[in-house]
């Protein structure tokens, strides 16, 4: 039997001897082999399932964060990505399996009550001692004595801006009002999310606590947001379209998240990051147990927990993402001038108790449908 | 034996009433095809009309029948508004789509002699990749510092880039235009060659002029594809979410976007379902429209 050889193949192809018969025959083989590759490299794909399946923002299956977990198995765990814990919500109670996921502090009771986490033993985490005193007691993470959250990553929800492109008064009165600035009309942008965009609103209209705002507090809310959207050019859902635009100039003023402010300062961009009057959101993200994680990957689970807890792991998030980190031994890893550049602090305590703690927003879906009436152009 | 006799006597006779059956051997033949639209379309559809009678408290489903989402959407001025804007975005993107595509199907069909295969798989080229890919090359070609901008400002036009190109209605326009516009012209173009040249040269013949012929002679029988063109760029189009939410702007949303953040953020999956479900009955009955109107449109012209 003639050897395969590709390239008489090709050759044959290209000079038309090949018989039809022939080239059926080589489709064949192509098509065989496509639909059984799966069949065959089925074993040597099974050692992955082995690791957790890990449900988590983008970035933050950054291999830094899980160098502890790698040293030990010499593979990461298995992630997936979701956008926001709205979409993550949505794909579980669908029916997707993950072992431990990725949320921020104020969808830890929601995720609770609707039943998808189980508590966490804290006690098997080597790094829960490091954690910082008042990320291991954010009000409403406990529930009948039970923990259901540990904190890993915090940061800012504050206004990026380009002091280039606005008027200098900003940097001596930085409020969020630059976001209803008529002059920088369609150079606007808001995050299109209520925890990240409707409660801007609410905080700038002096609402006593946004997270609870009364009937009278919502219309004052509506209004800024009526008021608000023809200046706006884009409600923002992906931290690079922003980052785009801040650098184009497109936008000069928006609310943003840390990680634009130190990815746009590092590629040269003159940005500032506010901490206005009004008071910048503060935010702890971190991770939750599910309660259908795999019993047989449970140590598993939490050796991913502690690998991100990890100081080195903190570290990355501090130099290269602008986030805050909840292992107080990352800060030492870190020189003070890189700490103050990045708006960040050695007490972190004082930092996160000095902004607006987000917490869960008080009748959602009213505020939700709210937000889409006004986006309607209600 | 009785029972093995009798079993074969069962398979024999249902052999005879397979070949007799024309009926049967159909629905044999189709049972691949059957099961997968009984599985993969008509199954989810109950599910989401199920789903539309249902009512979401908090993160839980009252599983009672209850028709409060239906009555959200008439109550609620949002949602009749929103797909109001749906429909009307979608009909002008149809009559762009197929506007700019008869002209290219009519080359086509009657000017181009000689490799014909090449253009027909020029125009599809479009289609070789993915549609989101084809959406955010506009958004490259549309934006602050896209290729229409520059070029502009280049050239000395323009001082400061336009900002009215991207994040609005036009744009979305603009985009599903391009992207669906060789599912207009294949239909268009096949409808436009089938038609008897000798019909053409007939009217000529007896005095019509170029123009007449157009208006008497080939549009009214090149109306099949216009209209086949017509519902394939509508139907799709009144759901789409992506092209809004990536180039639509604050303004530009439609009754996609709202559907997916009613299962998604807004967390309310029985009045998505609703939303889905009367959205679906709307596409209908316009499309009933449409086909109506080209029905009084070809018996008056015929």
């Amino acid at each position: 039997m003639k050897k395969f050889n590709r390239d008489d193949y090709i050759e044959q192809l290209a000079t038309g001897k090949m018989s039809r018969r022939q080239f059926n025959k080589v489709l064949a083989s192509a098509g065989i082999t496509t639909v059984m590759l799966p069949v065959f490299s089925g074993p040597v794909n099974a050692a992955a399932s082995d690791h957790p399946n890990v449900f988590t923002w983008e970035g933050w299956d950054a291999n830094e964060h899980h160098g502890e977990y790698f040293e030990k198995y010499g593979e990461y765990p298995n992630f997936s990505i979701f956008g926001d814990e709205e979409e993550a919500f949505a794909k579980i109670k669908a029916g997707a399996q993950f072992d431990v996921t990725h949320p921020c502090s104020y969808k830890v009771e929601i995720w609770r009550d609707a039943g998808i986490i189980q508590p966490i033993d804290t006690s098997r985490l080597k790094y829960w001692d490091s954690v910082i005193p008042s990320l291991k007691n954010i009000p409403g993470m406990m529930a009948n004595g039970d923990n259901y959250f540990v904190a890993a990553d915090w940061g800012l929800t504050s206004v990026l801006y380009r002091p280039d492109l606005v008027d200098e008064q900003y940097q001596e009165d930085e409020t969020w009002g630059i976001l209803w600035d008529e002059r920088y009309s369609g150079r606007l942008s808001m995050s299109d999310s209520l925890i990240d965009g409707v409660m801007v609103a609410a905080i700038y209209g002096g609402a006593a606590d946004p997270f609870n705002m009364t009937d009278a507090e919502v219309e004052v809310t509506r209004e800024l947001l009526r008021k608000q959207l023809p200046l706006l050019r884009y409600y923002w859902t992906s931290p690079t379209d922003l980052e785009n635009s801040m650098a184009a100039g497109e936008l000069v003023a928006t609310s943003s998240w840390n990680d634009a402010f130190t990815a746009l300062k590092a590629a040269g961009v003159n940005v500032k990051y506010m901490n206005p009057k009004e008071g910048a959101m503060t935010w702890v993200c971190g991770f939750c147990l599910m309660t259908d994680a795999d019993p047989a990957k449970l140590d598993k689970s939490y050796e991913v927990i502690d690998a991100f807890l990890a100081p080195e792991s903190g570290a990355f998030s501090i130099l290269e993402e602008g986030y805050g980190h909840s292992n107080i031994d990352a800060y030492g890893l870190v020189d003070e001038a890189t700490l103050a550049d990045r708006g960040l602090s050695r007490d972190p305590e004082a930092l996160l108790s000095a902004g607006i703690f987000q917490v869960p927003i008080g009748n959602e879906a009213a505020l939700q449908s709210m937000f889409e009436e006004v986006k309607a152009g209600l | 034996m009785p029972s093995a006799a009798s079993e074969q006597s069962l398979v024999s006779r249902f052999q005879l009433r397979f070949r007799r059956s024309e009926a049967m051997r159909g629905y044999t033949l189709l049972s691949p095809t059957l099961t997968i639209v009984l599985l993969g379309l008509l199954f989810p559809l109950m599910i989401l009309v199920t789903l539309s009678f249902w009512k979401q408290e908090y993160v839980d489903l009252i599983q009672t029948f209850t028709l409060t989402n239906y009555a959200d959407f008439f109550r609620k001025k949002i949602y009749y508004l929103i797909l109001y804007r749906s429909i009307r975005i979608s009909l002008l993107v149809m009559l762009v789509t197929v506007l700019l595509a008869y002209p290219l199907a009519y080359f086509i069909a009657f000017h181009v002699k000689r490799n014909k295969m090449i253009w027909i798989i020029l125009v599809t080229i479009p289609f070789w990749t993915s549609y989101l890919l084809r959406v955010f090359s506009w958004k490259v070609i549309l934006g602050y510092n896209g290729v229409i901008n520059s070029g502009l400002m280049s050239l000395g036009i323009i001082a400061e880039p336009l900002e009215f190109l991207l994040y609005n209605p036009i744009a979305v326009v603009i985009t599903l235009a391009h992207a669906w516009a060789a599912v207009a012209i294949l239909p268009i173009y096949v409808s436009l060659e089938k038609i008897d040249r000798s019909l053409i040269e007939a009217s000529r013949d007896l005095g019509e002029s170029a123009f007449m012929t157009f208006i008497r002679v080939t549009l009214p029988l090149s109306l099949p594809g216009v209209i086949a063109a017509s519902l394939l760029v509508f139907i799709p189009t009144v759901g789409d979410y992506v092209t809004p939410s990536l180039v639509g702007g604050t303004r530009g949303i439609m009754i996609g976007n709202i559907i997916q953040s009613m299962f998604g953020k807004a967390l309310n999956w029985p009045l998505g379902a609703a939303l889905s479900i009367i959205s679906m009955i709307t596409v209908t009955l316009v499309v009933c429209l449409l086909l109506g109107a080209t029905q009084l449109f070809r018996k008056k012209v015929a």
